[in-house]
């Protein structure tokens, strides 16, 4: 029920810049998360929100009134830990209890609240257990259900659901947003999981090296990333080298086609960029190259074919046009594919594919700014740290 | 919602059955319809430490309850009548409760800061604590006299704060085991992370500590209770070099007059000590929540 406001926060740890001028206002009965791999300074930030770091600059609003200096115990937020962070010593009953004894509520009404939230959480059950006699998923429904108990001003969740098996995560995820959006709480969700983060916040914050990469809706952030960082961090991506012919005009050259494409603006003509394309963009034509005018097209072998349920993700060896092209994928990537399940069978493992790279949903980024090899951690056998949605 | 619950609970509590069942199976294996059986050298090592404990024990049972000839409780009975002895035994526990209380007051909390805010200064709060390993009482009983006896300007003992002396004296002797009994039990639990989800519910640093600290390093403070009064009933030295009539020095003294009186007095202090030693155990045990709690931390 509060409006937060994070103006030019930032913080280091000695030499380490942990974040850069973070600026965020949270509305009204908002769920935003943060999300960026680890070390990006997301859980510090929401440590500062919290009270538990100060910043070296910024402030913190709550509704108008400055908390930046309060203590935690003061700003009225509550908070769901990674670990749980449940009172080893008190029942789950008493857990939630905590926060209303230390408000001095009277015995009447915290005891209605707390069957109230048990009962919402479906923890009634067991209201008399410690923490050590409830599983993963019972133990953070009781921190939830705690946090909620004191009806914080704002809500922090960090990483919420790492701690708790994948079937758990998934259900509880949505049983946060139904609940969140039930109380209307203001709330920050801290997470590496981008599935998480896209699945059930309001808006998304990616964050890279301390600072905010961009604030987007999580269909604008998958859909139409404004920066390359995030269109390689969110969801599987493609990264086809093309060569710059004209930047001035956008007009771009691979292997014996050329199109004009947006974006060009910046780069020098002769020079590779990488354009990306998600898998699932790619459109394939049939085994052979087709004579498609307009498009950039790519063939190759299909090497694996990975059933992912709904869609099946195809990573195909390119096979290049001509020899020594320097816009042909190099030797140890593949590029991904991603078909509906039910066609998976047109094109076996063996299989010649070509494809049409739509340069409508592309985006063109300078090749300088990939690090080493492009594609091939995620479209060779998976191998690295390339998160496929 | 519940339908995760149960497959949670079912998946965790099969578990320790599965296991059970293994272990079972493993035993039966092993002695097939036997008992347990001890190695030799076990129950050989057993035997001599039995017997290298015991065998005083049974001594000075002999030797105290008897004339010489008969058994006889007189000694007891003689020893339990005399005023030495409740004077030095209501000292002692005074005492050794005073020093367990002031432990537990100094020590927990500023583990807890040390733990929680200031983790640098914690190899330097060791190296304090593990002092009296290093210094013998005997040193430390020397240095109190010269700068607290009789003999110096300060004359704490001949005033009527010589029990801050010689508790001050003990306070220090108990705090290597004090600091680590307490120290550990905050180092098993996350103290950082309960601490902050307490502040985030609105508790203070004082609520925080008395209401989610304390109770779950209970088992650590009991057991630095125990170490401590045991430690400050047993001392000799410090009280028999510094000239207190506690109950240490009282028994060496009756051993020198009246012997038999004096171990009978022994075997009445080790029962003390062990009724003390059980009964605190049984209150650690029956608190509630740590019940519990502590099957949890041991499992």
């Amino acid at each position: 029920m509060s409006r937060l406001a994070l103006g030019g926060i930032s913080k280091r740890f000695g030499e380490q810049v942990a974040v850069r001028d973070f600026n965020l206002t949270v509305e009204d009965g908002e769920l935003v998360s943060f999300l960026g791999p680890s070390g990006c300074g997301k859980t510090t930030t929401l440590r500062i929100t919290a009270g538990f770091e100060s910043p070296d600059m910024g402030s913190i609003v709550l509704d108008g009134v400055d908390v930046t200096d309060l203590p935690p115990n003061r700003r009225g937020m509550g908070m769901v830990f990674q670990g749980y962070a449940l009172f080893p010593n008190m029942t789950a009953a008493e857990n939630v209890d905590f926060g209303l004894s230390v408000r001095k509520r009277p015995a009447a009404e915290r005891k209605a609240r707390i069957a109230e939230l048990l009962e919402l959480f479906g923890l009634a059950h067991v209201a008399g257990s410690y923490p050590h006699q409830m599983s993963g998923g019972q133990q953070q429904r009781v921190a939830l259900a705690r946090a909620v108990a004191i009806q914080p001003g704002v809500l922090l969740l960090d990483e919420p659901l790492s701690a708790v098996d994948a079937k758990v995560r998934e259900e509880l995820r949505t049983e946060i947003r139904r609940m969140q959006v039930q109380m209307g709480i203001t709330t920050i969700l801290v997470t590496h999981d981008q599935s998480e983060a896209l699945s059930i916040s309001d808006r998304v914050v990616v964050m890279n090296r301390g600072a905010i990469e961009e604030v987007g809706t999580p269909a604008q952030i998958y859909a139409e990333p404004r920066s390359a960082f995030t269109a390689r961090f969110i969801g599987a991506m493609n990264e086809i080298p093309v060569r710059i012919v004209s930047a001035a005009h956008g007009l771009v050259e691979r292997g014996e086609r050329r199109v004009t494409v947006a974006g060009a603006t910046g780069l020098a003509d002769g020079e590779l960029a990488l354009l990306l394309v998600r898998p699932e963009s790619l459109e394939p034509l049939g085994p052979t190259s087709g004579t498609l005018n307009g498009d950039l097209t790519m063939a190759g072998q299909v090497e694996v074919q990975t059933f992912l349920g709904a869609t099946t993700r195809l990573l195909v060896r390119e096979v290049p046009t001509r020899a020594g092209d320097p816009t042909a994928l190099p030797p140890t990537q593949r590029f991904a594919v991603d078909i509906p399940s039910a066609n998976a069978g047109r094109w076996p493992t063996g299989s010649n594919l070509s494809v049409k790279i739509p340069v409508g949903v592309s985006r063109l980024i300078a090749d300088r700014s990939a690090p080493g090899g492009v594609l091939s951690s995620s479209a060779t056998s998976g191998g690295k740290a390339k998160p496929y949605a | 919602m519940s339908g995760t619950s149960i497959t949670g609970e079912a998946t965790e509590e099969t578990l320790p059955a599965v296991v059970a069942g293994a272990e079972a199976r493993r035993s039966a294996r092993k002695r097939p319809g036997r008992g347990p059986r001890m190695p030799v050298w076990a129950a050989v090592t057993l035997l001599m430490a039995a017997v290298y404990f015991l065998l005083p024990l049974y001594g000075t049972a002999v030797f105290g309850f008897s004339t010489g000839k008969h058994f006889t409780l007189q000694p007891l009975f003689d020893g339990l009548a005399d005023e030495g002895f409740q004077a030095s035994l209501q000292l002692s526990l005074t005492y050794s409760i005073v020093t367990t209380i002031l432990a537990l007051l100094v020590v927990a909390p500023t583990a807890y800061l040390v733990e929680l805010r200031f983790p640098r200064l914690r190899t330097a709060i060791e190296f304090v604590t593990i002092l009296p390993f290093v210094i013998p009482p005997i040193i430390l009983a020397v240095g109190l006299e010269t700068v607290f006896g009789i003999n110096s300007p300060i004359n704490l003992i001949a005033s009527s704060w010589a029990p801050v002396l010689l508790i001050g004296g003990y306070f220090v002797l108990t705090l290597p085991f004090v600091f680590r009994a307490i120290d550990n039990a905050l180092r098993a639990v996350d103290v950082r992370m309960l601490s902050e989800a307490s502040a985030s519910l609105g508790a203070g640093p004082v609520r925080t500590f008395l209401r989610v600290i304390v109770p779950s390093i209970s088992l650590g403070l009991v057991s630095a209770a125990l170490l401590a009064f045991t430690t400050a009933m047993g001392e000799f030295t410090l009280a028999a070099l510094l000239g207190y009539a506690t109950f240490p020095v009282y028994l060496l003294n009756v051993n020198g007059y009246e012997p038999r009186m004096g171990e009978g007095l022994v075997l009445v202090s080790f029962v003390i000590t062990w009724a003390g030693v059980i009964a605190l155990a049984a209150v650690a045990r029956k608190a509630p929540g740590t019940l519990a709690f502590s099957r949890g931390a041991l499992m």
